[in-house]
């Protein structure tokens, strides 16, 4: 899993704990905000991985209200289950974070799926048109009207899948993760997630197929 | 045959390769991502969150060891009801016999405090309610003597 641990600006944004917890490992600070309750061994945590599970979530969610709530909500059930963590010695709090990262994004997913106004909107025939031109090119253009247009189509059309199997392609295309690493992420056995991929890969073609 | 299939296997390859493409666009967003992570009072909220997610879960705690409490005190009324009834048969299977009772058994008059209702009746038929002549003879007794006076 790819653990992108953020430590480059710890010091320019917000005021900085205590630098005995700076130079502290994410174990041991994980061991002191659980144990001790020290509140500044947090901290140091949430400036560390915030940045990751930034990005994490805004591969789901568009505006940044959504990717707030992401953010926040992961840091929440991080800081109420590192007790968890402590007792069965990760290696990684980057990989358990992340993880939780993924289970908030996919819980929010759930949730907009259920909510009426956010049903997926109609796709325009410039839209169309343009699917179409990017059937018979190499790729999706490198411009920047050409991304603009594919970002929104691609909203548009990930919506009309499930929250399972947009998870999935996005941790095996974007995130880039193995299939044992999803497997894990998701307490998934290794074939359950070979299965669930080639369904989602074949909902979104189908999906394609209806507008092209 | 052998054409028409390749044809949809190269079809799906193109559907394929479209879809990865869209989803890579779509999962694009970093200016955004960055914009959160560099929010000055994000920690702020975050810990203000966590202290309204703590008050729930220590209201609920409360809501939990009370219900915990009643659960356990079912046994013990259970226990107490069963008692009480036992109670209740013996006298009655006693009194039913026409033998007196016996030193160790408790009547349910002795439990509920329950006195005969017809003796009580009888007290207050013994007793001689005041009528209107009475209060009125008394008043006149009085009237009279006050005049001799």
């Amino acid at each position: 899993m790819d653990e992108r641990a953020d430590n480059s600006d710890t010091i320019t944004l917000e005021s900085s704990p205590a630098n005995s917890t700076a130079e502290l490992s994410d174990v041991e600070l994980v061991s002191r905000a659980a144990t001790g309750g020290d509140e500044t061994a947090f901290e140091e945590l949430f400036r560390r991985h915030r940045r990751r599970v930034s990005l994490i979530a805004s591969r789901f969610f568009r505006q940044r209200e959504q990717i707030e709530e992401v953010v926040q909500e992961s840091f929440m059930k991080a800081y109420f289950a590192l007790p968890d963590f402590t007792n069965q010695q990760e290696n990684s709090f980057a990989s358990w974070i992340a993880r939780i990262a993924f289970n908030a994004c996919y819980d929010e997913l759930r949730r907009m799926k259920r909510r009426p106004e956010s049903a997926s909107g109609d796709m325009s025939e410039e839209e169309v048109a343009w699917l179409k031109s990017q059937i018979r090119t190499t790729g999706a253009g490198d411009d920047v009207e050409a991304a603009a247009i594919a970002r929104d189509l691609a909203d548009k059309l990930l919506a009309r899948l499930s929250p399972e199997d947009r998870l999935l392609l996005v941790m095996l295309d974007v995130e880039g993760l193995s299939v044992a690493e999803i497997g894990e992420t998701n307490n998934w056995s290794i074939s359950k997630v070979k299965v669930r991929a080639h369904r989602a890969r074949a909902s979104l073609r189908r999906v394609l197929e209806r507008f092209l | 045959m052998y054409g028409k299939r390749k044809k949809d296997a190269v079809a799906d390859a193109e559907l394929e390769r479209l879809g990865r493409a869209l989803v890579r666009a779509s999962a694009t967003n970093e200016a955004e991502a960055e914009a959160v992570a560099s929010s000055p009072f994000l920690y702020t909220r975050l810990r203000a969150r966590i202290g309204e997610e703590q008050a729930r879960r220590a209201g609920a705690e409360t809501w939990r060891t009370l219900l915990g409490v009643v659960w356990r005190s079912v046994p013990a009324m259970a226990l107490v009801a069963l008692f009480a009834f036992i109670l209740f048969w013996t006298s009655n299977f006693s009194s039913a016999g026409g033998a007196t009772l016996s030193p160790g058994v408790l009547s349910d008059e002795a439990l509920m405090d329950a006195r005969d209702a017809g003796i009580e009746n009888v007290v207050f038929a013994e007793r001689r309610a005041l009528s209107s002549d009475d209060v009125l003879a008394t008043l006149i007794q009085q009237d009279e003597r006050e005049v001799s006076r």
